[in-house]
Order: C-alpha cells, then structure tokens, then sequence
C-alpha cells in the first residue's frame, strides 16, 4: 500500500457494501410484496449472513396440510432449511426442489461483482410437473392422498422461464436500489467527511495565526518596553539641555546680548517641543501597559475646561479662531485626574484649532446625559445605568472623513501621512487621549459638524453617590 | 491497492486528477463508453451542480477470475489466475477540478495506487495545469505520500481545440520529466484507453515490484494490461496502444528521475 492505512470511513477509499446498509427494510419488503402480487410467487430477501430483510409470503394450502403431519412437519422444516443456507454458485442461480414436488429459485444478489445477499423465489409449482410426486404421497403414512393431491393444484403454476424472468426484473429493480442507496449513502458520508477535513484544516489555520498573533503581541511589548526605555533616557540628558539655557537665558554667566538671548531662547523652546513629545512617547507607553497612574479626584468638569480655555485662548487668538465654552451650569462631579482630564481637552481643543481655519469656531459644549431612550436589548442585565457627562468639542475646520474616524485614535496614524502634509504632529495625541479616556471609564468618538468641521464627543461617568459622600 | 484473500480479491485504485474543466469526467464517460458492460458496473456520479463534479466520480472495473471456459465444457480460473481465482477490481475515480473542493480531493486521493494527470492542452491554461499539479504535491504530502513513490501519468487532453501546445511541444516537454505523457481527445474517446492503460501498466509494474502480485495473481506486468484490455473487451492491441506514449517510462522504478516542480 502506498500510504497510510484507508480509514474506514472515507468512501473513497474501499469499504465492503452491506445489503442491509443500502435498502430501506419497509420498501424492501413493500417491493417484495408487489411481486407476490403480480406473480403470485412468495419472495424472500437474505443478507449475506443469511439474515431475513424482507418476507412476502403466505403459507399454500398444501403446506398447511403437511404440517399437520408429524413427518410431513419434520421434512418441511429440513427443506426449508436448506432452501435458507444454500447458496448459488458463480451462475448465481439455484433451483432447489421440495419434497412435494414444489420449487425454490435462489437467485444471488451481487453488487460490484461481489455477493452481499441472495432472494429466494418460492414455493412455486413448475409448470412442467403433471404428476403428484411419491415423494409427497410417501412423506407420512397419515397422508390422504386425495386431499394431498387436490391441494397441491391449488398452488400457482408456474413456467421455468417465467420464473427466471421474474427472477432477472427483481435482481434488475433491487440493483437500481442498491445503487441509489450505495450512492446516497457515500454522498452523505463525503459530506460529513469534507466538513470535517476542512475544519481540520481551519483549526490547523488558526492555530498557526494565534502562534503568530502572539509572538506580534510579544514583539508589540517589546517595542512598547524599548519607547519606554529610550524616551526615559533621551529625558534625562534633556532635562540638563533646558536646564542650562534657561541659567544662561537668566544671565548667571553673565549677561547676553539680544541676539544671544534670542538665540538661547530658541534653544529653549525647542528643547521644550522636544521634551514635551518624550513626554507624550513616555504617556503612550505607560499607557499601553496599565503602568499610568490616574490621581482620581472629585472634579467639576467646568474648572477643568475653564482652565483648557486659558491655556488655549493665546493659540487660538493667534490664528484667528474663535473659541468659546457652552453649556449647563451645576454639573455633577466626576471622580478623575484632573490633570488627565487637562490634558485629554488641551489636546483636543488644541487639535481642532489647529485644523480649522481662519475665522472659524471652535466650541466647548457640555452637557448631562443621564438617560437612555429605552431600546437597547439586555439592558436590564448590565451594570446600573450611570449618569454621563459629555463634552463634545466642536469645530468648523476639514473634518475626518468617515472611514479615519476611528483610526485617529491609533498611535503614530495621521489622516495625511504625506511628506508634504501641511499640519504637523506626531501622532500620539488623540491615542494617549483615547487610553486616558478609557483610564476614566469613558468613552470618545468622533463625529460629523454640520456643515463643517469635525465634533470629538468624549462622555464621562458621573461619580457614584458612595464616591461623593 | 487492497488485497483480500478471503474474498479472493485485489483492488486498485486510480485517480484521475487535474485542473477544473480539465476533462476527468469525460475520461471516465469515455472509459465506460469504450469497455465492455460485464467489465464495469455503473459509472457513480457523486453529486454535481451545473454539471460540475463536487464529490467524485467513480468508474469500478471488474475482471472477474473464472467464469470463461477456454473451451466448451472447461472450467478454469484463466487467464486471470490459474491457481487462486483472485478477482481483480479497478475503481477509477475522478477529484472535484475546483479550486475550494481542496478537502475532497485530498479524501479521493487516500489510498490511490496510481494518478492520471489530466491537462488541458490551451496555452492559456498553463498556469492552471501548473497550480493543480502543486495542489496535488502538496495533498499527497499531507497524505505523507512523495509523487516519488507515486505512478503517474500526464495526459494532455483537449487536442481538437485552437491555442493549444504543439506536438512537438508536447514531446520537449515529455522528455524532461519521467512521467509518460498522452494526447487525448476525451470527449471523442480518442487517447482515454492509452491513457488508462498506461498507467495501469505503470501502476501494476510499481505494485508487482513491491508486492510480488505475480506471485499472488499469477500474471506479469506485460502480460496484464494485455488480459485486462481483453477483460474489458477492448479489441485494440494493447503494444500499438502504449507506443503513443510520449517520454517516459511505463515501468516504475522508483527514486528514478526527478519529481518536477
């Protein structure tokens, strides 16, 4: 054999067909009956082991009468039991004859050139018989050989060819059932076999892609370990940088001249750009791995965003950009970093000027949220509904279009990743946003301003009443 | 192969593999159409939609040991075995062209003794012969099967049709490989038996070498395709029939050549 051992269960590969697994017994016996019939010739249906499947028959009159007879019961019984064990040879065919002068017609039932069961046609009475047999006249000494005789007539008649006519149209009707039922069966077995080879295959799939899905995940530990560690160390040299500038800039060393002090101004400001975006790498990387402290609080959301409108009043003066708070006054308290929260709206506030243009808005809109409109499924299941306060910052700049909505949020993404973009950044901010949102238990989303511009909704649970007393 | 003492039984089974449209089917309807009705039993479609083959398609062969008196009166287990009145049967089963039906093909393929390759001659369908024969490496791989130790034969099919690879073509392309190679137009039968009986020829010589059948059937590799065609009532000789094969050799020996890729 040329490979490993055929498994018995695929069709493909060569099983033995049973007779009794291809025919339906009930229309087996249903067909057999039908030939009874028309022919009036009993027909009964073995297994190869010589199991009976089907039996269509009913007792001859001359039958009955012989098995009153003490010997005439004991020599029914021995013929009927050789007509059950005897089995054709390679022409398939045998005639097996009775005592009482009545035949058997045994006929085999080959499926792909192999026996797997026979049919037995009889008793008949061959047509070619003109005298009652010794044989029956003789079976006991009881016997009336009148009544013998006139029971036996009864019997139907028939011809040897008739016989094997009816012999060969039953072995052509069971054969056409054998096929069908040989070929539904290895069509069901196929499909069974075919659903499971595919999924051995998908698991084997999904298996390789987990073992890759980890190893991406212990390489994305890795790098998000290494920022941690060079942003740490680029801080430190920094720190002295600025440090240095700013005893210069003051004239401890002694005095500059303007031009000096311009340019140590330079130095200074740009080695604060500089640290500020060590700082964002060093928030990005606590984020990601659950190392960033949150300093929760009670907050009112008003100061916080009070204060974000100072710090960003001077940049969106420069620019000519308006920029407003609205919203309710008395909102509950919140539980959170302040700090956080400071710079979770500067970024955003500080984002949406950025991108919008000369004369346009930006808004601070807050509000309460604290119901829901009833439709969610299953709600009745979650965590007790909490009240939601939600800022949304409003402007009138480009917009996001709707497939980058979410994956702003992705560090390093730019919805322009051009060389030539025409707004600067590194990409960090709203990812370190999103996680500090998520550090409060919130949510954030962009949507659409009409007719322009782009809305960052960022909503904040409200702190418990066990939270505030 | 499977050998049953028992049931005085050798069984072989050929596959007919190739791209999708490729003709295996037809090959199979040719085959039923060109042998005898007491060789083969009924040609078992598996399952088709839009007449395209999901399953498989299985033609069995059977060449029963005795039964044919030499002469008037004589019984004897000739010519197929003079001795055990084994029974040889061939199942040739076809696998679903399809590209999807990759599962399948590998649970048709279990178990094969030998493989016809069936190509579509079209110029433009190179690539497709090329990525099913790949499918077929790579299934008998997961089967643990090398196409080394495998009997296989490559039939171009589809000779009657415009693009398609020259004669000449064919026959540089024959000699680089060890596979013997036919030419066939299935659907007019033209090349199927030359196809089948080649690699009947070059599958029974791989099984004699590893199973010494001749000891246990009691005929040989020459002499067997010869019996079989005659079994299946082919009148052709089978010597003429197997000299349109193009390169290659009809016996096996294995590790010989090398696999192409």
């Amino acid at each position: 054999m040329t490979d490993k051992r055929p498994d018995p269960a695929n069709p493909a590969t060569e099983v033995d067909v049973k007779l009794e697994d291809l025919v339906d017994r009930e229309g087996l016996a249903e067909l057999c009956q039908s030939f009874f019939t028309l022919f009036g010739i009993p027909v009964r249906v073995l297994s190869q082991d010589g199991t009976l499947l089907a039996d269509a028959s009913r007792e001859h009159e001359v039958c009955n009468y012989i098995n009153t007879l003490a010997s005439g019961r004991a020599a029914c019984g021995a013929t009927v039991g050789a007509v059950k064990i005897s089995e054709p040879d390679e022409s398939g065919t045998l005639v097996h004859p009775c005592f009482s002068g009545q035949q058997y017609r045994i006929v085999s039932i080959d499926y792909e050139a192999r026996r797997i069961g026979r049919f037995i046609l009889g008793p008949y009475l061959p047509a070619e018989l003109t005298e009652v047999p010794d044989s029956l006249l003789e079976v006991d000494p009881k016997i009336d050989h009148e009544k013998a005789r006139s029971l036996l007539i009864k019997v139907p008649r028939a011809k040897s060819d008739t016989v094997q006519r009816v012999a060969r149209h039953l072995k052509a009707a069971l054969d056409l059932i054998l096929f069908s039922g040989h070929k539904t069966l290895l069509t069901s077995q196929m499909h069974l076999l075919s659903v499971r080879e595919s999924f051995r295959e998908l698991t084997e799939k999904q298996a390789k892609l987990q073992e890759a899905y980890d190893r991406l995940k212990e390489l994305d530990r890795l790098k998000s370990n290494f920022l941690a560690t060079v942003s740490h160390e680029l801080r430190t040299p920094l720190t002295s940088i600025i440090g240095y500038s700013e005893m210069l800039g003051e004239g401890i060393s002694g005095p500059l001249n303007p031009e000096q002090q311009e340019f140590v101004g330079t130095i200074r400001e740009k080695s604060e750009q500089l640290l500020s975006l060590i700082q964002s790498l060093l928030d990005m990387g606590k984020l990601e791995s659950g190392t960033m402290s949150v300093r929760r609080a009670h907050v009112r959301i008003e100061d916080v965003l009070g204060e974000v409108l100072k710090t960003l009043t001077p940049t969106a003066r420069k620019k000519g950009v308006l920029l407003k708070l609205e919203g309710q006054g008395n909102l509950p308290e919140l539980r959170a970093d302040a700090e956080r929260l400071r710079q979770v709206f500067t970024n955003i506030g500080d984002n949406a000027i950025k991108f919008t243009p000369q004369g346009g808005s930006v808004t601070l809109r807050t509000r309460l949220l604290s119901k829901r409109d009833g439709q969610e499924v299953g709600l009745a299941l979650m965590a007790p509904v909490r009240a939601q306060i939600e800022i949304a910052v409003l402007d009138t700049g480009i917009g996001i279009p709707p497939g980058e909505r979410d994956k702003v949020f992705d560090p390093f993404y730019q919805v322009d990743s051009s060389s030539t973009r025409e707004y600067g950044g590194t990409g960090l901010g709203l990812a370190i946003v999103k996680r500090l949102v998520e550090a409060h238990s919130g949510t954030i989303r962009v949507e659409e301003n009409r007719p322009q511009g782009a809305v960052f909704v960022v909503a904040l649970p409200v702190a418990a009443a066990e939270e505030l007393s | 192969m499977q050998l049953n003492f028992a049931g005085r039984e050798v069984t072989i089974k050929l596959v007919y593999y190739g791209p999708a449209l490729s003709g295996k089917t037809t090959n199979l309807r040719a085959l039923h159409e060109l042998s005898s009705a007491e060789s083969h039993g009924r040609l078992m479609t598996l399952e088709t939609r839009d007449d395209r083959t999901l399953f498989f398609d299985m033609l069995p062969l059977v060449f029963r040991a005795g039964g044919v008196p030499r002469r008037p009166g004589e019984r004897s287990y000739t010519p197929l075995d003079p001795t055990t009145g084994m029974s040889l049967r061939i199942k040739v089963f076809t696998v679903p062209g399809q590209v999807l039906h990759g599962a399948t093909r590998r649970l048709v393929l279990q178990g094969a003794d030998g493989i016809a390759f069936v190509a579509d001659s079209q110029v433009s369908e190179t690539e497709n012969n090329a990525a099913s024969f790949l499918d077929l490496r790579s299934n008998l791989k997961e089967l643990n099967v090398s196409l080394r130790e495998m009997p296989m034969v490559i039939q171009f099919n589809k000779r009657d049709l415009a693009g398609i690879r020259s004669d000449d073509e064919i026959k540089q392309l024959a000699a680089q490989g060890r596979e013997p190679v036919f030419r066939a137009v299935a659907v007019t039968g033209e090349g199927v038996l030359e196809t089948f009986f080649g690699l009947l020829r070059l599958t029974w010589s791989k099984l004699e070498a590893e199973h010494q059948l001749s000891r246990i059937i009691g005929i040989e590799p020459h002499e067997f395709v010869a019996v079989a065609a005659r079994k299946m009532g082919v009148q052709r000789e089978v010597g003429s029939m197997l000299a349109t094969c193009l390169g290659g050799s009809l016996d096996f020996k294995l590790g010989e050549g090398g696999e192409r890729s």
